[in-house]
């Protein structure tokens, strides 16, 4: 419908905006008393609808007047005048020369807050355009600020381009909408970063010429001065290296993410400068606090009230200015080390690379810029490597397979490599998936691991198919030669990962109640670490095969040199160790559910409507779409864990006891491990006061207590410290 | 199932009952225009009401007060909504449509 945007004065036609077509040929007339009367007949709880419109329909409807849902309420009933930013201007409540350095520095301290806000998850509309200024930097006269708020809105468009690309968000990290302002495109990144240098160089001159001098008196005026002009220079700077950081980052030359890095080092040494002049800056009238929006000049919270859609509210709290620079440096820190990702070469180590940023659950800006260094226009890798290549190296590096080993007939057998090479790119598209998953926030992250699995099932599948192929090709070339569950093995050993995750995050994210944690815990132990470590132990057989060929082939070619570095660090080593730790700690959490199941110390629901196998089976439902290792059903699971097989049954003390020797034994294996991790560490510090608190029990200490044991998850994400209190 | 002295009573009221329900279903699917006790107007399509005359609109768009010199003239897309009985100030309906049906 075209709208008329004439505005008409006099209030008998208050058909503002009403279709043109309305307004001709009719008239509005008024039924109100005829309506209320006629709506007093019908009965109690009666509806008078069209036959179309059900109370279905009805529900769906936003009800007017409640300050829950209806956003355009809050902007009716402020008494003050909401001005947009052309009309403050003439009305002279807001100036665009002349600021003084506290208002300057003041805006841009809010700014900075709203830009936080923003990627925090909240509108554009209720943060950043909040800043009457950035509605249209054009007419701004004043330089600093006319090159801050292009500034801003440079940052804010490639951030929000960067989020878009890597989509890695959720409505509840990021609101993309730009509600059709302008985000300062007219005008080039180039341009934007001069501006802000030449007002930095202004100032910079201001800064020096307003320097004490040695022996000279300080007028307190200056210094104030100079102080201020600092200030604001801190600010302005940031700003630019802030915003050729991101430049940087849309560069495809992998060169360009160090040279980011680089600036973002220099933006964090600015930020204790920003941070000890917070207090020059105008503050806002009102007690922010609380959370409310600032209200100052250039500001006006609710200027954007009529952009938001019609659903509930959300109410955008503008953070501190005392807590932006806090979060200023934790941004840098992490946009330094996503940086360090082009230092990682393997697949593996990137996968692990990607595993370990996102625990720490960070912003949805680091992590679309992670995702958007990682592939670089969804081709290659850092924009040198194709993913294919990276995943045949990740092959080498975990099974060795002979098909890709120069050394092998079957390397460059044209039949071998039409094999793997598509099996290779159809590794390709879960591989890149995966790693898009890791870039989700952690509780997303979870259920779309649980989906992936299906995909990976499918990779399976194939890959022992090839592996068969390539076995047969193989042993008609080199008849001494294996190729037997190479390709498969390596899957499995993703598929496993992808399982083990999958479990483990429901801890982190306090999923479960405290009477799964047997199954869940039972099913980790004695199922998936056991599967991965044949898995792991398989592929470094694997391996070993394959370099004692190696060996073998070069001394027929030089006999007299012996190889002499027999004993060299496997190099699936330390991830076997890292799992018999991991096994025996869930083994020893297992076996201390059960015994305080058997004490009486664990809580159960009411089975009313449902059951434990309900819930086992729910908990583990998306196994179902893995074959290898196959899921292991709820009655399986009851007669694999029935202790009723041994003679005689364990009692819960022996059950303590055996959980502590588990504890004890995943001790052992961790303080083997050289260069102990933060890992490592972190599950030291829950298994050996396990150790304790287990025999405690199996001593029969505070057997007759009620009160039931507490989980303290503080130590490890996925392994609790037991309390007894 | 009524006592024989209120059959007529019941009657008429019946009556009313019937006029008042044709009266409001006549009214379904036109344009109104419905005015809250904070100034706004919405315009949109009736769609539904009960006996404490909280109201549906279909395809609503809220204006704001006229008298607010500054307010933009540009409405706000609301969609479906409902405004409660006891904010509803006024009613109107457009005039052509009502001829048309007879009212």
């Amino acid at each position: 419908m075209v709208m008329k945007s004439s505005c008409e004065e006099d209030e008998g036609a208050w058909g503002l905006g009403i279709p043109e077509k309305m307004r001709n040929n009719t008239d509005w007339v008024d039924i109100t008393q005829d309506f209320k009367a006629s709506c007093k007949e019908l009965k109690l709880g009666e509806l008078l609808h069209d036959k179309l419109f059900g109370l279905f329909e009805a529900m769906s409807a936003i009800e007017m007047m409640d300050p829950k849902m209806d956003a355009g309420m809050i902007g009716n009933q402020v008494n003050r005048k909401v001005l947009n930013f052309e009309q403050a201007v003439k009305d002279e409540a807001i100036r665009v020369k002349d600021l003084t350095l506290p208002e300057l520095i003041g805006i841009v301290d809010t700014c900075f807050c709203c830009l936080i806000t923003w990627l925090e998850g909240h509108s554009l509309a209720q943060t950043v355009f909040t800043c009457l200024y950035v509605h249209n930097p054009e007419l701004i006269q004043d330089p600093a600020l006319k090159a801050f708020a292009l500034g801003i809105l440079k940052v804010c468009d490639i951030a929000r381009e960067k989020v878009n690309k890597a989509a890695v968000f959720e409505e509840e990290d990021f609101q993309a909408m730009t509600y059709g302002f302008k985000m300062a495109n007219n005008v080039t990144d180039l341009r934007v970063t001069g501006m802000l240098k030449d007002v930095e160089d202004e100032l910079q001159r201001k800064v020096k010429s307003t320097r004490s001098r040695q022996g000279e008196q300080r007028d307190p005026e200056v210094e104030l001065d100079h102080q201020q002009c600092l200030a604001l220079f801190s600010r302005i700077k940031f700003t630019r290296l802030l915003l050729t950081a991101l430049i940087s980052f849309t560069k495809k030359e992998t060169s360009a993410v160090s040279e980011a890095q680089k600036l973002m080092s220099q933006a964090a040494d600015l930020l204790p400068a920003i941070h000890s002049t917070i207090q020059y800056g105008i503050q806002s009238q009102n007690d922010t606090t609380k959370g409310d929006h600032p209200i100052m000049m250039g500001f006006e919270p609710l200027v954007n009230q009529r952009l938001l859609p019609p659903t509930f509210p959300r109410y955008a709290k503008i953070i501190k200015r005392e807590e932006m620079v806090n979060y200023f440096t934790k941004l840098i820190e992490r946009i330094k080390t996503v940086c360090d990702v082009i230092n990682t070469s393997n697949l593996h180590s990137i996968l692990d690379f990607f595993c370990e940023f996102s625990e720490q659950s960070p912003c949805v800006l680091s992590r679309s810029l992670l995702q958007t260094t990682f592939l670089i226009d969804n081709k290659k890798v850092f924009g040198t490597h194709l993913m294919q290549d990276m995943i045949k190296d990740a092959l080498r590096y975990f099974v060795s397979p002979p098909v890709l080993s120069s050394k092998c007939s079957l390397y460059n057998n044209h039949q071998a490599k039409d094999y793997i090479d598509s099996f290779v790119t159809h590794c390709s598209r879960p591989f890149c998936s995966l790693i898009q998953i890791h870039g989700h926030n952690r509780a997303r992250q979870r259920d779309k691991l649980g989906h992936i699995l299906e995909e990976f099932a499918t990779l399976q599948d194939e890959a022992e198919k090839v592996d068969a192929a390539l076995h047969g090709l193989l042993m008609k070339l080199e008849p001494q030669r294996q190729h037997l569950a190479c390709l498969g093995t390596w899957v499995l050993y993703h598929n496993l990962r992808i399982m083990i995750h999958y479990l483990l995050s429901g801890f982190e994210l306090e999923l479960y109640s405290m009477h799964e944690y047997y199954y869940i815990y039972w099913y980790l132990s004695e199922f998936l670490y056991a599967w991965l470590m044949s898995t792991l132990s398989r592929a470094d057989s694997s391996q070993m095969a394959e370099e004692r060929i190696l060996e073998e082939q070069q001394q027929k070619g030089r006999s007299s040199k012996k190889s002499k570095k027999k004993k060299k660090a496997r190099p699936l080593g330390k991830e076997i160790t890292m799992s018999q730790a991991y096994q025996n700690m869930c083994a020893g959490m297992y076996k201390t559910m059960i015994a305080l199941d058997m004490d009486g110390k664990v809580r159960k629901p009411q089975f009313e409507l449902d059951s434990e196998q309900v819930r086992y089976e729910h908990r583990f439902a998306p196994f179902n779409s893995v074959v290898t290792p196959p899921p292991v059903h709820y009655i399986q699971f009851k007669e694999m864990s029935d202790l009723k097989k041994y003679s005689p049954p364990p009692r819960s003390a022996d059950l303590y006891m055996a959980a502590s020797k588990h504890f004890q034994q995943a001790k052992l294996i961790l303080e083997n491990v050289t260069s102990p991790d933060t890992e490592v560490n972190r599950i030291l510090k829950v298994a050996k006061p396990n150790i304790v608190v287990m025999k405690l029990l199996a001593g029969g200490h505070k057997k007759d207590t009620k009160a039931l044991p507490e989980f303290d998850f503080s130590a490890h994400k996925y392994f609790p410290i037991v309390k007894i209190i | 199932m009524e006592e024989n002295g209120t059959d007529m009573q019941t009657e008429s009221e019946q009556c009313v009952y019937k006029c008042a329900r044709q009266k409001l279903e006549n009214l379904l699917n036109k344009s109104m225009k419905i005015r809250m006790t904070d100034g706004r107007t919405l315009l949109g399509l009736f769609l539904c009401t009960d006996r404490d005359c909280n109201v549906i609109l279909g395809s609503a768009q809220e204006f704001l007060r006229t008298t607010d010199s500054f307010s933009q003239a540009e409405p706000r897309v609301l969609g479906l909504a409902m405004i409660p009985g006891h904010h509803v100030v006024s009613i109107e309906v457009e005039t052509e449509s009502l001829q048309s049906q007879g009212l």
